[in-house]
């Protein structure tokens, strides 16, 4: 999340141009579900989606490092975070500690292209539209190494609606097994969550019923497949009650326990 | 007084294939057009370095070992029951891939009984009518072989996958996916697609391990395909749908599916092969636009010597590495002393804009899986050389498996249909339906036609119906036609899809500058 919020901040020196539109109360946590909109710029082009008559912004494209999964046109998007008062991007008002995922089904009214607009201006991108400087957007490897992790240890895995395993995990699962190797794990429990949330209108937006199920099994075997060869429990959990529109993104998850 | 020169191309059965340029344009003289043809067991060495000609120049295949001893060698041996060799499918003159044309000549000396149209997939099914060219049509229209693919899949441990989908044949033009044996219901529970023979040279770039390769496939997380000799995690590039991955592992499939070799190769055989492999390289050297390719002061990226000398596993979409390098060498030439010259020139200057356009040229990436899926979004923004990013090669990251609708519908090329189409479509079309338990393919839903499955035939997973490995870039002059199912007749063919899958709306000049980039490769 520092990175979006860096993000954001160097997004100071953007062009503003206001909507129009009230937004949500500065500070205001908001969830909803959207098409999200595509405008091309003379850099990168960014993206924004249309919620309750005023236009957020919610990213630009940058490389496979970005920390928010960039929306897919063709699907609806799930937007979270905090309204902010910083100048405005793209025409749209900022998100802080913003999570998006594509929802799963194809939704052919989410199709909106607009053309490079002389007024909107994408100055921070981290990564041009085409060949790099030679490194990726967002570097994503801690300044200094952690120290060695000792005892049992929590890692949690998170994924996007209805989803499992994608391109973002093979870190994670990678880091499953380092930490296993360094604290000479013994036992693994491997927990899948059913994700929900509730969204600002009040509405409650579930995972299918077995998504809990299918990450845990899919991200055991991927660990087994991988050589780690642990006493291993999975189980998963359906509960969805616990939805309360503070960080609901965190509830598609897997959560794995190591044990020495 | 216009200068001529004479080039000696190659030597291959003792015969002398020469061009003479005159000025910049190349005439190749051969004495005997089928002598360019590698039969197996003949058993002449190959040179460390010959050139064979092809519609834009010559292709350069460079042995950096040295001569090749043939006689003996399983790469170039009549193993089989069938007396086909790996050189059948790998012909030199072809950048070590086989061309078109190559099979129509061979069908017409040969009156179709080269071993290349042997039944078990030479032909669109093998209990067709033998001798037959309607037996043979798609290797003969599209130099396509017949792949056949157990179905359901089978892992590398050998278990059987339970698919995300279920397929259904909806069309059968070669009647084998309906066939009482081979079909999808038939005795042997198999599933026919048809696929050029890809390229086997430079492969010390498409097997390396050096970017990108760990436990778990980058841009899916599936676990990655394990070498079975060493125990580690390797790049799966190799093959169309990366069912096997290492040299070894490629050499032992083909040795006992297409040359019918009934144990298999041995080990040292599989050894030698794959010895022979990773010092090969090929590349275009000389074009008749450009000239020399491989020239003092030229761009470093060029012509098979550099292939050689390049860096493996080296990300190249970027202002460091580059994909394919020319220092902007041919950028702003003189207009030249003479004709000739300035022909020359402008020609370089044609191909420094196609690789310009290749590698900055900007234009909607949409819906194409696993480029679309890994983070950037959809549509992205982006360029020729985001996909065809890998140094030397332009081929895609590991794992390089990619859906750009080259099989699927509605982007897969098919004549029309219609009361008054004289053409019909060539190729198999499969329904595949995705189940409702699962998350459909984000870009294609949950239900779709395909020519192909690709890689989904292996995975079993929705989202790689159509996705297909990435093949190289080199050599493209001496091996058309392109893309897995032979859908690109030549290199204009291969850009305007791109153009029309993009939306791109290339200018005239830029779809010719690019072709002419792509020759020289």
């Amino acid at each position: 999340m520092e990175n979006l919020r860096t993000l954001s901040s160097l997004a100071m020196g953007t062009i503003m141009v206001c909507t129009g539109a009230v937004a949500a109360e500065v500070g205001e946590r908001i969830s909803f579900v959207s098409c999200p909109i595509i405008r091309d710029t003379r850099t990168v082009p960014c993206w924004t989606s249309e919620y309750e008559d005023t236009t957020y912004y919610l990213t630009i494209q940058s490389d496979v490092t970005t920390p928010v999964p960039t929306p897919f046109l063709g699907h609806k998007v799930l937007v979270e975070g905090v309204v902010s008062d910083k100048p405005q991007i793209c025409g749209g008002v900022v998100i802080d500690d913003i999570m998006l995922t594509a929802l799963p089904e194809i939704d052919a009214n989410c199709n909106t292209m607009l053309p490079a607009d002389d007024r909107y201006e994408i100055d921070f991108n981290p990564r041009p539209p085409g060949p790099s400087g030679g490194r990726l957007a967002f570097n994503t490897a801690p300044s200094e190494p952690p120290p060695p992790p000792e005892g049992p240890q929590t890692i949690d895995m998170y994924f996007d609606f209805d989803r499992g395993i994608t391109f973002r995990h093979p870190r994670n699962l990678t880091g499953v097994m380092r930490t296993a190797e360094q604290i000479g794990a013994t036992r693994m429990e491997v927990i899948g969550f059913r994700g929900a949330h509730r969204l600002s209108d009040g509405s409650l937006l579930q995972e299918s019923e077995s998504t809990g199920q299918r990450r845990a099994k899919e991200v055991a075997e991927l660990l087994h497949g991988a050589g780690l060869d642990l006493e291993t429990t999975i189980s998963w959990t359906d509960s969805v009650d616990e939805a309360d529109g503070i960080y609901d993104w965190q509830s598609r998850r897997v959560r794995v326990l190591l044990t020495p | 007084m216009t200068e001529l020169k004479t080039y000696l191309l190659k030597r291959h059965h003792g015969l002398l294939v020469s061009a003479v340029v005159i000025g910049s344009t190349l005439t190749i003289y051969s004495e005997n057009a089928s002598s360019e043809w590698w039969t197996p067991g003949e058993d002449t060495p190959i040179a460390p370095y010959i050139e064979y000609a092809n519609e834009y120049g010559t292709v350069g295949v460079l042995n950096t070992e040295g001569t090749v001893i043939t006689d003996g060698h399983p790469f170039f041996e009549d193993l089989g029951e069938n007396g086909r060799g790996c050189v059948t499918c790998h012909q030199p003159a072809d950048g070590m891939s086989l061309s078109l044309s190559s099979i129509q000549e061979r069908w017409e000396e040969t009156g179709g009984m080269d071993p290349l149209f042997a039944a078990v997939d030479g032909m669109d099914c093998p209990n067709l009518p033998a001798g037959e060219a309607d037996s043979h049509s798609l290797l003969l229209k599209r130099g396509l072989i017949r792949i056949n693919l157990p179905w359901p899949p089978v892992d590398q441990a050998g278990n059987t996958i339970d698919p995300e989908f279920s397929i259904e044949v909806v069309r059968d033009p070669t009647g084998c996916n309906n066939d009482p044996v081979y079909g999808l219901e038939g005795e042997r529970q198999e599933i026919s697609v048809y696929r050029r023979p890809r390229l086997a040279g430079n492969l010390r770039y498409v097997a390396s391990s050096s970017f990108g390769v760990g436990p778990f496939i980058g841009k899916t997380g599936e676990l990655a395909g394990i070498d079975p000799e060493t125990g580690r995690p390797v790049n799966m590039n190799m093959m169309a749908d990366a069912r096997v991955f290492t040299l070894k592992m490629q050499a032992q499939s083909a040795a006992t599916s297409h040359l019918e070799i009934l144990g298999g190769l041995s080990a040292e055989q599989l050894q030698q092969i794959k010895d022979f492999e990773q010092q090969l390289y090929v590349a275009q050297a000389f074009s008749f636009g450009a000239g020399r390719l491989v020239e003092e002061g030229g761009p470093s990226g060029l012509g098979p010597q550099a292939m050689a000398a390049g860096r493996d596993g080296l990300l190249g979409n970027n202002i460091t590495n580059y994909v394919f390098p020319m220092e902007n060498k041919w950028a702003d030439l003189p207009d030249g002393g003479t004709e000739d010259e300035a022909a020359r020139n402008a020609f370089r200057e044609s191909v420094q804009r196609g690789h310009d356009n290749f590698f900055f040229r900007t234009f909607f990436i949409k819906d194409a899986q696993h480029i679309n899926t890994v983070g950037m979004g959809n549509p992205i923004k982006r360029t020729c050389a985001t996909c065809h990013g890998m140094h030397m090669t332009g081929m895609d990251a590991a794992n390089g498996w990619m859906d750009l609708g080259t099989t699927n519908h509605p982007w897969a090329l098919e004549p029309a249909e219609s009361p008054w189409a004289e053409e019909m479509p060539e190729m198999p079309l499969f329904r595949v339906t995705c189940r409702s338990d699962l998350p459909p393919h984000p870009f294609l839903g949950r239900e779709i036609y395909t020519q192909d499955p690709g890689r989904a035939l292996i995975s079993g997973k929705c989202q790689d119906v159509g996705a297909i490995v990435m093949q190289q870039m080199r050599g493209l002059s001496a091996r058309a036609p392109y893309f897995s199912n032979g859908s690109a007749a030549n290199l204009r063919e291969l850009v305007d899809f791109y153009d029309r899958r993009f939306n791109i709306r290339y200018t005239e000049q830029e779809k010719i500058d690019l072709i002419n980039f792509l020759s020289v490769l």
